[in-house]
């Protein structure tokens, strides 16, 4: 009878052990797959399409990181990281040339983004974005 | 070894498992090194340095000199500056080939400045710039040609400002400046600690690497008031840096937590098994 009851309470405290160690494995695995908050993914930044006049490029806070619309002259928008892919200096717009150059080793990239020359190892990383009734939503 | 490479060999079919197991292992331990190799070999095989390491001191300092800069360490080379074609002894410094050579003092900031657009841009303005060609500083008047070496906030000293004017403005400047430099090199080792640990830093030091070379653009201006303005812009910026490091800390600190936890879990079990165990006996 003693045993009895000894091995319920020894049997109930492992089995809360088991379920805390299952708790503790699934909870990862969970919080890995499940969706992220909207906290993370709301982050869209809004820019009025006036504000973008041909020729011109408007940088901006994006997720963290700086980020540029250009409207190239003809119109087309793009939306890029404005950070360089060789060491992570931030580009900047150069308006006569209709190109981006980065200040730090002088990497130079089109407008949509593509490596013309310098360093930089690949193309600056595009950001999708919509346009509706004349406001642009980036992100 | 011998002995067992006799016995080995004495079996047809194992002395084939034994070559393949040697090459496996052969290939473990310098696979990882291989890239390193071709590195040293391909610096090798730059005429430049080949030729040049031989000649009088003259013309063999800068090949030592280059060794220790931080271009060396970045596989940037004679020929990214100087031109001409690395490869070929007879045309290396062939101007057809690109050759450049040696600068007049004049042309010293264009000749950095096709790399270093940014800083070249702010020198050129500021009060150094100006007085390019009429005794004024160059480049390499501070930053040397071929020793060219990461900069820190020691680069402004008596040693290089006095060599034109007094102290007192670059000191100024160096005040202002002091404080955010301890920072970023308070967030470089932090960096370099993770790092070590295994921690995937890359977004990190590029980060850190932005704000250190827009921090050391400022001296270029030689404006103290816009050393103190863009300073505490910078500070913000590092601030953030700061705070993904803290992030970092935190995520080991739970992590160390969860193990400790984990480990006493597992011998709590262990007991409580046993306990059971024996209640059967």
């Amino acid at each position: 009878m003693e045993n009895d009851g000894r091995r319920n309470f020894l049997g109930i405290c492992l089995g809360g052990l088991a379920t805390l160690a299952a708790a503790a494995v699934s909870f990862p695995v969970f919080r890995y797959l499940a969706p992220r908050s909207s906290k993370v993914t709301n982050g869209k930044v809004t820019i009025l399409e006036k504000d973008m006049p041909e020729g011109e490029a408007k940088f901006f806070e994006f997720a963290g990181s700086s980020a540029v619309l250009v409207r190239k002259r003809g119109g087309e928008l793009t939306a890029l990281s404005a950070v360089c892919t060789h060491l992570g200096c931030i580009v900047q717009w150069e308006k006569d040339k209709q190109d981006f150059l980065c200040p730090c080793h002088a990497g130079r990239f089109t407008p949509e983004g593509v490596v013309i020359s310098g360093p930089p190892p690949k193309a600056l990383t595009k950001i999708p974005f919509v346009v509706t009734n004349g406001t642009i939503t980036v992100g | 070894m011998g002995a067992l490479l006799m016995i080995f060999r004495s079996r047809t079919g194992q002395s084939r498992i034994f070559k393949g197991v040697l090459s496996g292992l052969l290939l473990t331990v310098f696979l990882p090194i291989l890239p390193s190799l071709a590195l040293a070999q391909e610096q090798q095989e730059i005429v430049c340095i080949q030729c040049h390491s031989g000649l009088e001191e003259k013309y063999s300092q800068p090949v030592k000199l280059w060794r220790s800069s931080i271009h060396a360490v970045n596989g940037i080379a004679c020929n990214a500056c100087h031109g001409g074609d690395p490869k070929d002894m007879a045309n290396a410094m062939n101007p057809a080939r690109g050759f450049l050579g040696v600068p007049g003092e004049k042309d010293i900031p264009a000749f950095c400045g096709r790399c270093h657009v940014g800083v070249t841009k702010d020198y050129l303005s500021s009060a150094h710039g100006l007085a390019l060609g009429k005794g004024g500083p160059t480049c390499v008047t501070c930053h040397g040609s071929h020793l060219v070496r990461k900069v820190s906030l020691e680069l402004i000293s008596e040693k290089y400002c006095t060599q034109c004017h007094n102290f007192e403005r670059a000191k100024l400047i160096k005040d202002a400046m002091l404080e955010t430099e301890l920072l970023i090199v308070a967030i470089d080792g932090r960096i370099e600690g993770f790092k070590n640990q295994g921690t995937d830093t890359g977004k990190l030091e590029q980060s850190l690497f932005a704000v250190r070379n827009r921090f050391h653009t400022l001296f270029h201006d030689v404006d103290v008031e816009k050393v103190k303005k863009e300073s505490t812009q910078i500070n913000g910026e590092l601030k953030k840096i700061d705070n993904v490091l803290q992030g970092l800390d935190d995520a080991r600190r739970k992590r160390k937590i969860a193990g400790a936890c984990a480990v006493a879990g597992a011998l709590l079990a262990g007991l409580l098994f046993h306990l059971l165990r024996k209640t059967y006996a």
